[in-house]
């Protein structure tokens, strides 16, 4: 089906459903792109990639337009405004072989508690970590606590459970790699992240 | 019920080992939470099977929940592989697949624009693997290559 025909079939049928993609660039200033897998239930191999562009969907060669001085629509700026804010992450770090948080991590907490009760509906994964010291099975459950002594801190901050949960990887996830039986500062953490 | 307690006896040593495997592995159940209501406003609905249920901030969204909205309405969420959404006024959104691995930070994502407009800032499943995650609207399927951009479907 040419375009011309598809046009007023749409017509007659009172109207398909037109689409159209604004492709922006991202917060931290880098350029994406999206590419046309199916226009009109045909395979494309079309890729979007100019910034700041608009381009009508349905097309298996779309054109892209910039968007131009008129910048974004009024609708379109109150859509990316109401984006919710980026997922934030802190890490904080324990004394060796212990749930205890090194002093400057006990600081730390007070930003986590902070990052958490501005947020609308907010979203705590905790992530337990270890370095290489002790045997597997000891830094699964030590992750593991460190994990749940975090979670239940912010419980007694007053945050609902149901909005946070706790995982413990031991000593899988380094973050500084070392040979078995390392202590490391940088491996003894608790990730939070916030959404 | 004495057999019934020898059973239960026999399985405490097994608990406190069951306790971290769970922790460790974070299993999804199959009703595992995909996303987060963040903000809403208006008429604004998530619609799972025959239920609907009004998207107040803190909402958790299963795979294949459908979001609406009113004339007037609008909501935001985050999805648990940091993907985010704000969808406009008298919009009809599917997340048709999630699924996501926390672990290995992978997954893959369909999600169905049939109506109205949605602003989209993609998280790790996008970086996961290339077309990881697509949108489809009535005339396109799109892979998402990065990372911040708007969909827009009329009428």
């Amino acid at each position: 089906m040419n375009r011309a025909s598809l046009i007023a079939a749409c017509v007659l049928l009172g109207g398909c459903a037109t689409s159209s993609l604004v492709l922006l660039p991202d917060d931290a200033g880098g350029q994406g792109a999206v590419a046309v897998l199916e226009a009109d239930g045909r395979a494309t191999d079309a890729v979007i990639s100019a910034g700041n562009s608009r381009t009508a969907l349905g097309d298996p060669t779309p054109a892209s337009r910039p968007i131009g001085d008129k910048g974004l629509r009024k609708q379109e700026a109150a859509l990316l405004s109401a984006l919710p804010p980026a997922a934030k992450t802190f890490t904080l770090y324990f004394e060796q072989g212990t749930t205890t948080l090194v002093p400057d991590s006990v600081n730390s907490l007070a930003l986590l508690r902070e990052e958490i009760a501005v947020r609308s509906g907010p979203e705590v994964e905790v992530t337990g970590h270890t370095d290489t010291v002790g045997s597997e099975a000891d830094n699964d459950r030590l992750s593991v606590g460190r994990a749940q002594e975090v979670m239940n801190w912010l419980a007694g901050e007053g945050f609902d459970r149901s909005m946070m949960s706790a995982v413990g990887r031991g000593e899988r996830e380094l973050k500084v790699a070392t040979a078995d039986n390392v202590a490391n500062a940088s491996n003894r953490r608790v990730e939070v992240t916030v959404r | 019920m004495a057999r019934l307690a020898r059973g239960e006896e026999a399985a405490i040593p097994l608990r406190p080992c069951l306790g971290v495997l769970i922790g460790l592995l974070a299993t999804a159940p199959a009703a595992a939470e995909i996303a987060r209501i963040k903000q809403s406003s208006g008429v604004a609905v998530v619609e799972r099977g025959a239920q609907r249920i009004n998207a107040t901030p803190g909402l958790q969204l299963l795979a294949r929940d459908r979001l609406v909205t009113g004339k007037d309405g609008r909501m935001s969420l985050t999805f648990v592989d940091n993907t985010r959404f704000a969808l406009g006024p008298d919009s009809s959104v599917a997340v048709s697949e999630f699924q996501y691995d926390r672990t290995r930070q992978k997954g893959s994502m369909l999600t169905q624009i049939d109506r109205g407009s949605l602003a989209v800032v993609s998280g790790k499943i996008a970086k996961s693997s290339r077309d990881a995650m697509k949108v489809r609207t009535p005339n396109t399927l799109l892979g998402v290559r990065g990372t911040k951009f708007i969909v827009d479907v009329g009428k």
